[in-house]
């Protein structure tokens, strides 16, 4: 193995894939819960709560339902924590880490993305319960619903970096935010404002946050296609969902607003806007009740989809 | 080991049986000991929906014939180690409904029970109090 080959593994099991994204995204997990306790006026769990129960889950017994494929069930979320943790070792953080071109570009991350919705719908229809059927198809719907948004998004900052910088298009995460380094933010152009509020309606849905939670809703269907596991497999569908949540708010960072000093500093920049996107979510999922499958969908289909639209028309229109 | 351990014992999730209970004590359960007010969330309790997640299962009603197969199967679906909090006297002794026909209670014929927290129903007080106990429990078997 070569150097380059070594340095793009650690990059994905240490820093930031693999551990580095599942200690932060847990203590994220942590501040989010305590956070809307506050907002409910209760005290709320200490701030490690998050890292005691996936300690907790390894004490477990696993069960395995007789009506489940075994293999499959057991799989599943190996499946989806070894994709994110490869994701998480593609987000830049400006100033302080640039990913391995190895891993590929945006596309390939993209389909990464994606990966722990199909393992949800894997583990919800192997289970054999009919909560995780009714949950499998529910996370299909609202994946369905979701996808063409947040292509639209991803597709219009290459287009619109890619004509700024004068190619056809700019598949390069890292180009992306050494241009905006340069040239300022995308945040601040009004032009991609479509594209950045597109992103926005994405996080909820893709992350399982009210108004969204539909899939995992745990006072109707019982967290859905969560509901047969126990122990270590539940503990690895916790660490999966926590690094998913870091690589959706790092590849949001990364697309709109990755501007931080160099050096240590800069990842300091990074997890403090990690911490802003994950208050303002947990503002929302204090405040918002749950919405059904159907609403939801329909919701994604119009206004998101919408805005997707009007994003690629003002990248389209910048060429 | 010890560590993990130690870790356990301050992540005891909760799950609810209600075992042909009138009600009275689950609203006390769901919508009191649940409800920002009286937040057992400090000590690292969640509600969770799956009885394959729970650490400690709280159990109410008294046992009735048609509901105890049932009781009994979802009971063994929580994964070891566990500890079972019988919520009300009806699990315990049958309360209003005791000598009725319809009941197969006392719960602990059939369930080891850890602790019991009387009342018809309990305060919201008593009921934590009565999980604090049980987290004391769970953390001499976790």
């Amino acid at each position: 193995m070569t150097t380059e080959t070594l340095w793009t593994l650690a990059t994905v099991l240490v820093f930031p894939g693999g551990l580095f994204a599942l200690v932060l995204g847990l203590a994220l997990k942590g501040v989010e819960r305590r956070a809307i306790a506050r907002l409910q006026r209760r005290i709320g769990p200490p701030l490690v709560q998050p890292f005691y129960d996936l300690l907790k889950l390894m004490r477990k017994r696993t069960l395995i339902p007789d009506t489940a494929n075994a293999f499959v069930f057991l799989a599943v979320p190996v499946a989806g924590l070894a994709s994110m943790a490869v994701a998480a070792g593609m987000i830049p953080i400006a100033g302080f880490f640039e990913p391995s071109p190895l891993l590929g570009n945006l596309v390939v991350l993209f389909y990464l993305i994606s990966i722990p919705a199909v393992s949800l719908m894997l583990a919800g229809s192997a289970s054999g319960s009919p909560y995780g059927a009714i949950g499998f198809s529910r996370e299909m719907a609202i994946v369905l619903a979701y996808e063409g948004p947040i292509l639209l998004s991803l597709v219009s900052v290459a287009l619109y970096a890619g004509a700024l910088t004068g190619q056809p298009v700019l598949l390069n995460l890292t180009e992306i935010v050494r241009y905006q380094q340069q040239h300022g933010a995308f945040l601040f152009d009004p032009w991609m404002w479509p594209a950045l509020l597109t992103y926005l309606c994405f996080i909820p849905a893709n992350l399982g946050i009210a108004p969204f939670d539909i899939p995992e809703a745990e006072s109707e269907i019982l967290e859905g296609p969560l509901v047969e596991y126990s122990g270590p497999p539940l503990g690895l569908m916790k660490m999966m969902s926590v690094t998913k949540a870091v690589v959706v708010l790092g590849l949001g960072i990364a697309l709109f607003f990755p501007n931080g000093p160099a050096g240590l500093a800069g990842l300091l920049v990074f997890i403090i806007k990690c911490l802003v996107l994950v208050l303002a979510v947990s503002l929302l999922k204090a405040a918002v009740g749950r919405m059904r499958i159907d609403q939801a969908v329909l919701f994604y289909l119009k206004w998101p989809e919408l805005l997707g639209f009007a994003g690629l028309a003002l990248a389209i229109a910048r060429f | 080991m010890d560590f993990l351990s130690k870790a356990a014992r301050k992540s005891p999730w909760l799950y609810r049986i209600n075992a042909g209970s009138c009600n009275g004590c689950d609203v006390e359960l769901a919508t009191t000991a649940c409800i920002p007010r009286y937040d057992v969330e400090r000590l690292g309790c969640q509600y969770c929906g799956s009885p394959k997640h729970a650490d400690i299962v709280l159990i109410t009603g008294p046992l009735t014939a048609r509901v105890k197969d049932k009781v009994l199967r979802v009971y063994d679906e929580i994964p070891d180690p566990k500890v079972t909090v019988a919520i009300g006297v009806c699990p315990i002794s049958g309360g209003v409904f005791r000598e009725s026909y319809a009941i197969e209670g006392p719960i602990d014929r059939y369930l080891p029970v850890d602790v019991n927290v009387p009342g018809c129903p309990p305060r919201p007080q008593a009921i934590i109090e009565g999980i604090a106990k049980a987290i004391e429990i769970w953390a001499k078997r976790a």
